[in-house]
């Protein structure tokens, strides 16, 4: 976990900066570049706020500046705030650092490494299947107020059809659907409930207060009730080629999802598994497709569903699945990879989570019947199997999910259903 | 002078046999100095918490520990009346003249308030350390009411008022991650992320902890200990486990690993059935990876303990 030493390597020789600067110079050098580093590191995606900033820049003012170590160590403390944020300060410390230390004409080492941090290139080619999805995002807000200045509501036309049926312009439509849908199964998951029987235990602060009221005799008892849990929900999503389709609105439903409700651990699988929750957390929804079609490299390539699900059993199930966690996965089946694998990963995660929901959208056809190989390893350890190829079976999954939230046991809903 | 402060505190915790790198050290420097909460999180049993025992002895004052679970609420943590005693005081006070509103406010009055561990830390007269053991297990709900008390030092008791820390404690908080923590519990404080130790780091942590396990075993247990968190586990054993597993061998008078005493003692280091199970099939591989399985044919010739 720990970088090796070699990185930190910093303003590169203590006695050349102890001839070159008094104290106070050299921290007043110090803390400008603190400053521009910050910003570099919010560039590279990291959420560093300006406390922290302050935080980083009182923390130059205790420690011994000519200490190379102390300085690393003390800034990785005070502006990396978790694994994610540990790997990007890694990777750009030196960097940074190492630049700063060159323009200050301090001796340097390696020739290779000089880049300017302030030019970031990203020259990985963008994926030119997600140029489309991204036009129509850009131009979203524009075509809406179109549609609305027209008056026209395709809302009943499009829920029944399937997203791959979708022509571009009904793309804006479905996309605000998508939204509310998301939205609506976020506010029913959070609103907490309250039953007014009474029992449970007992309330003493409240039998107190009311027993007071009649001259401290104990009359009523007051009783407490355990707040209900609030479900977790683990997302796991295709993204391979042959969910190309379905994948880019079920993103998009997750997205919706995740921007009001939080308990939410989202993972994108294809050929591996990548999580993919900070992305669609921090972002916006264009920034989020853009940011994953880059990080996730098989992004629309093959599918191995049980490597994919194997390393989520071996990374996460543990911290993450709980008597109080549903597992939704989203994926049509389509398998190339280790069948034996998916079976006992898929057993894991059941025997660890509240629920395995998985929304297959080939389900949407009435003739489709889960007869893969994967999904016949799969299906022993599904509680719901449901469509999800279209805006009214989204619909009926918040319903599901809903009843899953009040701790009914549901049945494996084996009858695909297409239309109302 | 920051440079002695260091050292100082690095011998500290040297003293209290804590084996500290140096980003434990400059964490922990850092959040003292500047009375910033400390966020430390890593793989159960790498000594999380040790660092908040630690950090009270080297500060010499004492440790409030608030252990998190789900369902833990703002009274819990906070503080509860003392029922009992307020009953048992209306009792007795049935047949004065006294008002209402003047019973009331006698029952309510600090003699009747038990204090638990955060308004402990936040009334304590010398700056405690506060450990919020495992935050991740409680609820969302409760690590925003903790967010407030961290940044207002501050709590409103309805009937007595306001509580104000005249001096903040010092705070560690550490987590699972069995739930991620919420953005605004990070940005608020530091952070520190402690991993398994590596071999070195895990056996001088052994030879300081259990000064009488034999030295070559100590290093062979480690090497062992390094091996088996490569494996697919349910629960990958901590320092701690290793320690437990050291002074059970120093006890049974060991001075290397042995395959039968392995195998009698797997359970002390690892936790789960399955986990057991799946290494005692391959221990033979481990412990020949180790280079065990020599070593012990000739001890069996030469053995001085065989005798014992």
């Amino acid at each position: 976990m720990l970088p090796d030493s070699s990185l930190i390597e910093i303003p590169s020789s203590k006695r050349k900066s102890e001839t070159r600067f008094d104290d106070l110079a050299l921290r007043r050098e110090f803390s400008a570049n603190v400053v521009g580093f910050c910003r570099w590191l919010r560039q590279q995606g990291s959420n560093v706020s300006a406390p922290e900033q302050m935080d980083a820049l009182k923390a130059l003012d205790a420690i011994d500046l000519l200490e190379e170590e102390d300085f690393y160590w003390s800034l990785r403390t005070t502006l990396a705030k978790s694994n994610r944020e540990q790997e990007i300060f890694d990777e750009h410390f030196r960097r940074f650092w190492y630049v700063w230390d060159k323009a200050d004409q301090l001796s340097f080492r390696d020739e290779e490494e000089t880049e300017a941090p302030t030019v970031i290139i990203d020259d990985r080619p963008r994926k030119q299947k997600y140029l489309t999805i991204n036009d129509w995002l850009n131009n979203a807000d524009q075509a809406s107020e179109e549609q609305e200045a027209a008056g026209y509501s395709p809302f009943e036309v499009v829920t029944e059809r399937d997203f791959s049926d979708f022509f571009a312009q009904d793309l804006d439509e479905v996309a605000r659907l998508i939204n509310e849908i998301g939205k609506s199964l976020a506010v029913r998951f959070s609103r907490r409930t309250k039953a007014s029987r009474q029992r449970g235990p007992l309330d003493l602060r409240r039998t107190m207060r009311s027993s007071l009221r009649r001259g401290g005799e104990l009359l009523d008892l007051a009783h407490r009730e355990r707040k209900r849990q609030k479900l977790k929900l683990v997302l796991l999503c295709d993204v391979s080629k042959s969910m190309d389709l379905y994948s880019r609105f079920l993103i998009q439903f997750l997205y919706a999802f995740q921007s009001v409700y939080r308990r939410i651990e989202t993972f994108v699988f294809s050929t591996s598994l990548h999580r993919v929750t900070e992305i669609l957390q921090t972002e916006d929804l264009e920034e989020a497709l853009n940011l994953m079609s880059v990080t996730v490299p098989d992004w629309s390539g093959g599918t191995k569903i049980g490597e994919s699900f194997g390393e989520f059993v071996e990374q996460y199930a543990l911290s993450l699945l709980n008597p109080g966690t549903v597992v939704l996965i989203i994926s049509d089946g389509w398998d190339t990879g280790d069948v034996d694998l998916l079976g006992e990963s898929m057993r894991i995660m059941k025997s660890r989570s509240r629920s395995v929901i998985w929304l297959n959208p080939l389900m949407g056809n009435p003739d489709y019947r889960p007869s893969t190989q994967g999904m016949q390893a799969a299906l022993p350890y599904i509680d719901i199997l449901a469509s999800a190829h279209n805006l009214s079976s989204l619909r009926r999954l918040v319903r599901q999910l809903a009843k899953v939230q009040r701790g009914r046991q549901l049945r494996i809903d084996m009858t695909p259903r297409y239309g109302t | 002078m920051q440079q002695e402060q260091l050292q100082r505190l690095q011998q500290l915790l040297g003293e209290q046999d804590y084996i500290a790198d140096r980003s434990i050290v400059m964490s922990v420097y850092l959040a003292m100095t500047l009375r910033k909460p400390l966020l430390i999180e890593g793989p159960a049993g790498v000594g999380k918490t040790e660092i908040a025992k630690v950090m009270a002895r080297a500060l010499d004052t004492d440790l409030i520990r608030l252990q998190c679970y789900e369902g833990l609420d703002a009274n819990m943590a906070l503080y509860e009346w003392n029922y009992q005693r307020q009953l048992l005081h209306l009792k007795l006070d049935e047949n004065s003249t006294r008002s209402l509103e003047d019973r009331e406010a006698s029952i309510f009055g600090e003699q009747f308030l038990l204090k638990r561990p955060l308004l402990q830390a936040l009334t304590h007269p010398k700056a405690p350390v506060l450990l919020i053991d495992e935050l991740d297990r409680a609820d969302e709900e409760f690590e925003a009411f903790l967010l407030e008390i961290l940044s207002e030092w501050q709590i409103t008791i309805p009937e007595i008022g306001s509580i104000r820390a005249e001096e903040p404690p010092y705070v560690i908080l550490t987590g699972n991650r069995t739930r991620e923590l919420s953005d605004a519990v990070r940005r608020r404080c530091f952070y520190l992320w402690i991993d398994y130790p590596p071999y070195e780091k895990e056996l001088s942590i052994v030879r300081n902890k259990v000064p009488d396990v034999d030295a070559e075993l100590a290093g062979q247990m480690c090497r062992f200990m390094e091996l088996v968190r490569q494996q697919k586990l349910e629960k990958i054993p901590g320092v701690a486990e290793t320690l437990d597993w050291a002074r059970a061998l120093a006890a049974l008078h060991q001075d290397h690993l042995e395959p039968s005493m392995v195998e009698e003692t797997l359970g002390l280091i690892f936790k789960d059935r399955n986990d057991v199970r799946l290494v005692r099939e391959s221990l033979t591989d481990f412990l020949g990876r180790l280079g065990i399985q020599a070593k012990e044919m000739k001890t069996a010739e030469e053995s001085p303990t065989a005798a014992n």
